[in-house]
């Protein structure tokens, strides 16, 4: 660690090729900062049963949830960073359907058994969805 | 390093001003969907009674035009198939010649008066099977003709000339309570505000500093396609065939029925259509997209002129996009794969 510090302080004065390499990577960053802004990876989940917050769950975790809704028990599974739900109780199955969610802002909704599934990022994309 | 740490600074007081966020979030679930309404900026306890006073006003408007359980339409229908008139309230009355109005404007294809053809496709029930069709069966049914001009109202009489003719409201009712909710929300003074019903949207004010972000789905992939930001007063609304639809032997059939042949609209995956401030922005919303999405791909433009639409976004069966000069400016594209599938609405 010591053999490094002073490896660093003998470090030679950057040249302008150095500070134009630091200039373009700063620019990179900040471009895909605000390119990729929509499409973070998400956090947390958020799981709402009816009009009450179920609760908040992180996404690094590999973990099934039983949830239980109006007319059964949705199975929510969360794997390392994505989620779906895996079993539902309904007949039109659409919440199934729409297979893995990763990224801050989606949402999928199981109306008949009225459960539903946010991801939340650092910062939230959107408000609201129109559908 | 001055500048690094300026930046730095001001990233933290963003990431800080965000979390500090007065937003008050409800869901509930009412007209068969999820509604979900968020006010920014005003205390906690208030908010509350806001949105619950909104959802008690939309709990009232489903009972009211739910069209297969007991409600007052319902109770409208029925008088109309044994042909009596009925006596009944004026802003029920004013509702549905408002109806009529919209339904004459989209030359039929906005026709709520076809609730035996929706119910026989199994589409009025909230977890519906999938349905073979028979094709002689369904003809039968068009042939009854009904329509919004069957229906005669005097003063508070209302009766109708076609005993076929069943009001089903589901493409109507969910704008109409955003009309009320932003009203509601006018009433208590609320400055900022977003009422989500089942994917149609109106925003209020602004979320802090920055506009209201509405995502728009992708019909075909569990994300949002792009994002608008919703200024204050506007709406925006969707028809899709991925909202409720069933598969019968790998073909798609969804809840949007064309009143010319009673089967479900075909070749088009969504319309969206945002809709400029005023007092029937919400229904305009809900309406307006239901024609273009109903009529064949020549006549698209021509209908969203006729239902007053400038911004409007429709995504075909191939999953070619068009879209208006107006809308294209409003879009942020976040699906670049689709962007680069887009033309001008001409």
């Amino acid at each position: 660690m010591c053999a490094r510090l002073s490896n660093l302080s003998r470090f030679p004065k950057p040249l302008w090729g150095d500070w134009l390499v630091i200039g373009v990577s700063i620019c990179l960053v900040i471009l895909s900062f605000l390119t990729l802004w929509s499409q973070q990876p998400a956090t947390t989940l958020r799981i709402r049963t009816g009009d009450a917050v179920l609760g908040e769950f992180s996404l690094m975790q590999t973990k099934q949830l039983k949830v239980a809704g109006k007319v059964g028990t949705s199975i929510i599974d969360i794997q390392q960073g994505k989620v779906r739900f895996a079993q539902s109780p309904c007949n039109s199955q659409y919440c199934v359907h729409q297979g893995w969610l990763q990224h801050a802002g989606q949402v999928a909704i199981c109306i008949p058994n009225q459960v539903s599934i946010e991801l939340i990022g650092a910062v939230q994309a959107m408000d609201t969805l129109n559908y | 390093m001055r500048y690094f740490i300026l930046l730095l600074t001001c990233f933290t007081q963003l990431s800080c001003s965000i979390q500090l966020d007065p937003l008050y979030h409800s869901q509930s679930y009412v007209f068969g969907t999820l509604v979900d309404i968020s006010i920014y900026g005003e205390r906690e306890s208030e908010a509350q009674f806001i949105a619950s006073e909104i959802t008690r006003q939309f709990q009232t408007i489903h009972n009211r035009l739910h069209a297969w359980k007991p409600s007052e339409l319902n109770g409208i229908n029925k008088t109309f198939a044994e042909g009596k008139p009925k006596l009944i309230e004026q802003d029920m009355a004013d509702l549905i010649a408002d109806v009529t109005q919209r339904s004459v404007q989209s030359e039929g294809l906005f026709n709520p008066a076809i609730g035996n053809i929706i119910h026989y496709w199994g589409f009025q029930s909230d977890d519906f099977p999938a349905r073979t069709p028979n094709a002689d069966e369904l003809k039968a049914l068009v042939a009854q003709h009904a329509s919004m001009a069957d229906i005669v109202l005097k003063r508070h009489q209302i009766s109708s000339e076609n005993p076929h003719v069943k009001l089903d409201l589901g493409g109507y009712a969910k704008g109409y309570a955003l009309d009320v909710g932003l009203k509601v929300l006018k009433e208590f003074n609320v400055k900022n505000a977003l009422i989500n019903i089942g994917g149609n949207v109106i925003a209020v004010g602004q979320h802090g500093g920055r506009p209201w972000t509405v995502g728009i789905q992708h019909p075909r992939k569990p994300d949002a396609i792009a994002t608008v930001a919703l200024a204050s007063g506007w709406a925006i609304g969707t028809s899709g065939d991925y909202q409720r639809f069933f598969m019968l032997d790998g073909k798609r059939y969804c809840h949007i029925i064309d009143p010319r042949t009673g089967w479900p609209a075909q070749g088009t995956q969504s319309v969206t259509v945002l809709i400029p401030p005023g007092a029937d922005a919400g229904v305009r919303s809900d309406v307006s997209s239901k024609p273009i999405f109903i009529s064949e791909p020549s006549r698209k433009a021509e209908f969203a002129k006729k239902m007053g639409v400038s911004h409007v976004l429709i995504i075909q069966e191939n999953g070619d996009i068009l879209a208006s000069t107006a809308m294209q400016t409003q879009l942020h594209w976040l699906d670049k794969e689709a962007q680069a599938r887009v033309r001008t609405l001409e």
